[in-house]
C-alpha cells in the first residue's frame, strides 16, 4: 500500500519534470507557437474580463472571472511555472470563486435587480477614460524599460519552491499564516449573530 | 517587443478591465469581482518580472513565491468581504455602495 502511493508520487514528479521541461524554452517573442500560446491566452483574459465587467448578472459576471482565471494560468503555464497555474486553479477557481458565489446567494443580488440597469452612458466612458490613466503612464515605461533587460527561462522544481519558502522566504510565510488566521477569526467574529448588539 | 513587455502588456490589460469593473459596479460583490481581476494582474506581473529578468536562479524562485503570497491573500480578502456583505446585508436589507453611508448613531 505504501509502496503504491509512493510510485504514484514518484510517476506524478516525474510527469511534473517532464511538463516543466517541456515548457521551459516556450516565451513568446522567441517562439511562434508560444507567440500563438499567448495570443489565445490574451482572448480568453480579454473575453472572460470583459465579461467579468459588463455582465449585469452577477453569476455570469463570476464565470467570466472564473474564464478569466483560466487564462491568466495559462499565462503561467507560458512562464514555465507550473506549480503557480496549479496553485491559481486551487486557489482562485476552487476557493476565491466558491466564496464569491456565497455572496451572490446570501445577498440575493439578482432579484434586487441593482446590477441589472445598465450605468449611464457617459459613466462608463468616464471610467474607460480613468482605467486608461494606467496605461498611459505606465506603458511607455513598460515598453522602453522591458526592452533593456535580458530575457531567460530558467526551469525550477517544485522543490526549490519549497526550499525556498521554507529559507529565504520563512518569514513572509509565517506572516501569512497568522494573516489568513486573522481573516478567520475576523470574519467569523463579524458574521456571528450578536445578541442584543447589532440591531439587525 | 520582448516577452517581459507582452506579459506586463497583458497585464495592464487586467488592471485596465479591473478598474473599469470597479468604477461603474454598483453592488459590493461586483466590486470584489474587480478587485480580483486587479489581483491577477499583479500577481502575472510579478511573475512575468522575475522570470524574465532574473540574473540569478533565487529571483525566479523569490518572484513565484511573491505571486503565491498574493493568491494566499486574496483568499484572506475574499474571506473578509464575504463577512462584511453579510453584515451589511443583515444591517440595510441591501448591497450597494451607496447604502453604506451611515456612521454608527447616527
Amino acid at each position: 500500500m505504501n509502496n503504491t502511493i509512493s510510485q504514484f508520487f514518484q510517476s506524478a514528479g516525474h510527469l511534473l519534470a517532464e511538463l516543466e521541461q517541456s515548457l521551459a524554452p516556450v516565451l513568446p517573442g522567441q517562439d511562434l507557437t508560444a507567440l500563438a500560446a499567448f495570443a489565445v491566452y490574451v482572448l480568453i483574459i480579454l473575453g472572460g474580463g470583459l465579461t467579468a465587467v459588463l455582465a449585469r448578472n452577477l453569476v455570469r459576471a463570476m464565470m467570466g472571472l472564473v474564464v478569466t482565471f483560466l487564462g491568466v494560468a495559462g499565462m503561467y503555464l507560458l512562464l514555465a511555472s507550473p506549480f503557480l497555474a496549479f496553485m491559481q486553479l486551487l486557489i482562485y477557481i476552487g476557493a476565491v470563486c466558491v466564496l464569491i458565489f456565497f455572496a451572490i446567494m446570501l445577498t440575493k443580488n439578482t432579484s434586487d435587480g441593482e446590477e441589472t440597469r445598465y450605468p449611464a452612458v457617459c459613466n462608463v466612458l468616464l471610467a474607460v477614460l480613468a482605467a486608461l490613466a494606467p496605461p498611459v503612464l505606465a506603458g511607455p515605461i513598460i515598453y522602453k524599460a522591458a526592452a533593456l533587460i535580458p530575457t531567460r527561462t530558467p526551469v525550477d522544481s517544485t522543490a526549490n519552491l519549497g526550499e525556498g519558502l521554507l529559507s529565504m522566504d520563512l518569514v513572509p510565510f509565517e506572516l501569512i499564516s497568522v494573516i489568513l488566521l486573522a481573516a478567520m477569526a475576523g470574519a467569523v467574529f463579524l458574521a456571528w449573530p450578536h445578541p442584543g448588539g447589532d440591531k439587525s | 517587443m520582448t516577452p517581459l513587455t507582452l506579459f506586463l502588456l497583458a497585464s495592464l490589460l487586467l488592471l485596465v478591465l479591473g478598474l473599469i469593473g470597479l468604477i461603474t459596479r454598483r453592488t459590493v460583490v461586483g466590486l470584489l469581482i474587480s478587485v480580483e481581476l486587479l489581483l491577477n494582474g499583479a500577481g502575472l506581473s510579478i511573475v512575468a518580472a522575475a522570470k524574465t529578468s532574473s540574473v540569478s536562479g533565487l529571483l525566479d524562485i523569490h518572484g513565484q513565491l511573491a505571486a503565491l503570497f498574493v493568491m494566499g491573500l486574496a483568499a484572506a480578502e475574499a474571506t473578509l468581504v464575504l463577512a462584511m456583505v453579510l453584515v451589511v446585508q443583515r444591517r440595510f436589507g441591501r448591497t450597494t455602495t451607496d447604502t453604506i453611508s451611515t456612521i454608527k448613531g447616527s
